[in-house]
């Protein structure tokens, strides 16, 4: 299941093919499910420690986020959170033997690009309406366009490219270093993804809120003065 | 490296269904409970700001109470001042008073002590030379001043006023008295005779006369007719000069 069978097919749900990468994705939608059921059932004022893990994650991206678009923070909340959290569970998970991480797989971070991608547009045209947002296209001038389109798109491409790749090389170098030097060798190299898996999170979804921010921002500066 | 689109549709929805998911089992109840959890912080720092608020305020109503009782402190130690003042005046002019009543009595004791003190020296002093006199005139004593003394008897009788005769002559003709003559030595027939003589022409009639000696007189004689008594002897006359004396010096102290 490791490198090229990583985006192999699971199983046959009907005429739909099941991939591995759906597979741990699943699993990983499941865990956390069951997770935050066990926990937010056993939520107090007076929290344990595991509560008190939980509301630190929870608190620190609701900071984050607050700390980039203030205004909007409920309504962005559950979008950037959960790229957070599944990104740091879909990078980590490929350190288990036997399991390949999903973010590994182009059709996953394409994914979750494209999702970021239209959570943008669908964000700026709730805030200021349709025509109002697709007119910041053609602002200052319309000969600019063609650049913001091939911004717009070439930005996507690459969160999914960077972290497909990162992700994708560093499994495979893992899998070439273990099949070279044994079992300690590479070790470090699994040490290096861990701290790879968070910073790749870390960034898509920095990058996710940051394109939102100036989706919501641009509309936010840009209403006072069309509105004058 | 292949994009398969059925996993790229899949994840899609895989992921909005996770978005779902966490935002009704982990974000809303977690962010919830932080948020109850400002929200109590927030009612905590509020209700302690608030206790906060109130300690300042009641400590500066205790501060401006204080110093009004300060104030007030003071107002009722001024006056207690000067009330106790006023009462230490009004007692000082009183015990004054009182004082200068004292010393007045005491003045006037002193006065009346001295005045007491004098009569008695003045007292003693009279008896002193009564008995002075009268031990001189114990040694002076002979026949003639005996002689001397009934002449003087017989010239004092024969000068009494009539009114004074009469009365005399009236109390003692009421009733058959008895002349009682007393003198220092035994008078000689030819002075009784003179004496019984002068008394009968005094009180006009005839008496009988009982002869006695007494030495106290130390010379001279006591002639007492009934209630009236007539003396031309040494000791009536001292006992007349000192009670003279003393009366005198009396009437003048007083």
């Amino acid at each position: 299941m490791h490198g090229g069978e990583a985006a192999g097919i699971a199983f046959q749900l009907g005429p739909i093919p099941i991939t591995h990468a759906i597979v741990v994705t699943w699993g990983i939608m499941v865990t956390l499910a069951c997770f935050s059921w066990v926990v937010t059932s056993r939520l107090r004022r007076d929290p344990g420690s595991l509560q008190t893990a939980v509301e630190g994650v929870v608190g620190a991206i609701e900071e984050s986020i607050s700390s980039v678009l203030p205004g909007h923070v409920e309504r962005v909340f559950p979008f950037i959170a959960t790229i957070w959290i599944f990104i740091v569970l879909a990078n980590l998970i490929g350190l288990m033997p036997g399991i390949d991480a999903p973010t590994g797989d182009l059709s996953v971070a394409a994914a979750l690009a494209v999702l970021v991608f239209l959570s943008v547009h669908y964000f700026g045209m709730s805030i200021e309406g349709f025509i109002p947002y697709l007119r910041h296209y053609v602002a200052p001038s319309p000969v600019l366009l063609p650049f913001h389109i091939i911004g717009e798109i070439s930005r996507t491409l690459t969160l999914a490219v960077r972290l497909f790749g990162n992700m994708m090389s560093l499994e495979m170098a893992a899998l070439l270093v273990l099949l070279v030097a044994g079992f300690l060798v590479p070790v470090p190299l699994l040490l290096l993804h861990i701290v790879e898996a968070l910073i790749q999170a870390y960034i898509f979804g920095m990058l996710a809120l940051v394109y939102l921010a100036g989706a919501i921002q641009t509309q936010a500066l840009r209403s006072p003065s069309d509105k004058g | 490296m292949e994009l398969d689109w059925t996993t790229f549709g899949l994840e899609i929805l895989n992921f909005l269904i996770l978005v779902w998911v966490l935002k009704r089992l982990l974000y809303r109840p977690v962010l919830k409970v932080i948020a109850d959890r400002k929200a109590d912080i927030r009612n905590t720092l509020s209700d302690a700001e608030r206790l906060r608020k109130e300690a300042q305020s009641l400590r500066e109503q205790y501060e401006n109470r204080q110093e009004e009782w300060n104030r007030e402190k003071d107002r009722v130690r001024n006056r207690m001042v000067e009330e106790v003042n006023a009462e230490r005046g009004r007692r000082l002019t009183a015990l004054q008073a009182s004082l200068e009543e004292e010393r007045e009595k005491a003045r006037v004791v002193n006065e009346r002590r001295l005045t007491d003190l004098t009569r008695q020296a003045e007292h003693a002093a009279i008896a002193q030379g009564g008995q002075f006199a009268a031990r001189l005139l114990t040694r002076l004593v002979s026949v003639d001043l005996e002689a001397r003394l009934m002449e003087v008897m017989l010239e004092d009788l024969s000068r009494i006023p009539d009114e004074r005769r009469q009365a005399v002559r009236a109390a003692c003709a009421t009733s058959d008295i008895t002349v009682l003559v007393t003198s220092a030595h035994e008078l000689s027939q030819l002075q009784r005779g003179s004496l019984l003589k002068a008394v009968e022409s005094f009180l006009g009639r005839s008496v009988s006369c009982e002869w006695r000696e007494d030495k106290g007189l130390l010379a001279g004689i006591r002639l007492s007719l009934g209630p009236w008594v007539l003396g031309a002897n040494l000791q009536d006359e001292l006992k007349a000069f000192v009670e003279t004396a003393q009366f005198a010096g009396t009437a003048h102290a007083s």
